[in-house]
């Protein structure tokens, strides 16, 4: 992760429900040189901050004992990352990583970000990595609406403490996690070092139903060239306004007249859009298809989404 | 930002994006209305730029208008103004029979 052309600064959420491992991972990867030149964060939900020798490896770090950063220590959050942005300039860093407390909704902490007029302008919410717990993930997944949440928001899963679960029931994690979050990346981990997940087909675990009563899956728009930036625009915030509660996630790369835009959402709330270099050049992973905008949500009648983009996005 | 009033209080609408240069913001702009509009007539409502005033003007069936700054401030005018959300998937934008319990 580098600073973006338009000096927005880049923040990695990394979450989980309490106890998956986030410190564990968060330290491996500071050990190994991930998240170099990285203000790391970390918030704790309960008042004792963390021992910061746990990671001696950060290269700037501060702690938040206020409280969970997405309710009760959201002041003391957004102050924290407008100081980090003020010293940004003399202290050269490339990006921010905030470890969340177990009890934080990522979608929250989006929301305190995008609607502070100043962090806002500085910063933009890179990646959200939810770590799950190999063993008790799922039932976490199960029976906590927080989990759920938080699972829902993730770009990329890293399962935890893999060694401690058997194979047939980390197969089985790990599809109940692509039936959560289609979208997602999905890693595996063992006291932070990386781990291989096994390749075998496996059912995925029945979940409850929690407040909703559908699963979520994953919708593809086609939405065309740059002559549809103002169709798709305006047909997608009508949407998100009127169902961003259902619409979780919404991704894509789309042609404009100012170049090619990365589109991407947690729930009501749109990154504001970042111009992608035309060569590619900067995007991690392989490039995503150009054109095609990806719904991840529930309650969307497939016929319905695309009776509609035909009758409103021409 | 305008140093002396503070609009716009954020940094543009994301629907904003895409259109850098001044021509293509025009372009953009009067596009957008013509999609804008729309999604509006299923609801009863019409939006209108004059091309002199910023932002766009609702417009209700009792002549109500608004002034909004951006798409966002649109949606929830509109959904004010027409005592529901303009919700594209919804049976009403998509002309499907809906029952009014109120005919």
């Amino acid at each position: 992760m580098t600073a973006r052309s338009d000096g927005r600064l880049p923040l990695t959420v990394v979450g989980g429900f309490l106890g998956a491992g986030k410190s564990t991972w968060l330290r491996h990867q500071l050990h190994e040189g991930a998240f170099a030149r990285h203000h790391v964060l970390v918030n704790e939900a309960a008042e004792t901050p963390v021992d910061n020798l746990l990671f001696a490896r950060a290269w700037r770090l501060d702690t938040l004992a206020a409280g969970c950063a997405c309710c009760e220590g959201r002041a003391a959050l957004v102050a924290i990352l407008r100081r980090i942005c003020d010293e940004a300039t003399t202290s050269g860093i490339d990006g921010i990583v905030l470890e969340t407390s177990g009890l934080a909704d990522p979608a929250a902490i989006a929301t305190a970000v995008a609607t502070d007029p100043i962090l806002v302008r500085r910063i933009t919410i890179a990646r959200t990595i939810t770590l799950v717990d190999a063993v008790s993930g799922a039932l976490q997944i199960a029976a906590e609406p927080l989990a759920r949440a938080q699972a829902e928001a993730a770009d990329v899963f890293v399962i935890t403490k893999v060694a401690a679960a058997d194979t047939h029931g980390l197969a089985r994690l790990a599809a109940t996690l692509r039936t959560l979050n289609p979208g997602a990346v999905i890693m595996a981990a063992e006291r932070g070092e990386t781990a291989v997940l096994p390749d075998q087909p496996a059912t995925p675990w029945d979940l409850p139903p929690l407040v909703t009563l559908t699963p979520i899956r994953p919708h593809r728009v086609r939405v065309g060239d740059a002559g549809g930036w103002a169709a798709l625009s305006t047909w997608l915030s009508a949407l998100l306004f009127a169902r961003g509660d259902d619409v979780v996630r919404v991704k894509g790369v789309v042609e404009t007249p100012a170049g090619l835009l990365l589109l991407q959402s947690v729930r009501h709330l749109v990154q504001p859009p970042e111009i992608l270099p035309a060569h590619g050049i900067g995007l991690a992973g392989p490039p995503p298809e150009r054109g095609v905008v990806v719904l991840i949500g529930r309650d969307i009648d497939p016929d319905a989404l695309a009776l509609s983009w035909e009758r409103f996005g021409g | 930002m305008c140093s002396a009033c503070g609009f716009p209080a954020v940094p543009g609408h994301w629907t904003d994006a895409g259109a850098k240069t001044p021509g293509d913001r025009l372009r953009l702009r009067f596009i957008r209305l013509a999609s804008v509009n729309r999604l509006l007539a299923p609801f009863g409502l019409t939006a209108h730029d004059d091309g002199a005033t910023p932002g766009l003007q609702l417009i209700a069936p009792d002549g109500r208008r608004e002034l909004v700054p951006d798409l966002e401030a649109l949606w929830s005018a509109a959904a004010r103004l027409g005592g529901q959300a303009v919700d594209p998937l919804s049976p009403r934008a998509l002309g499907k029979a809906v029952h009014d319990r109120s005919q």
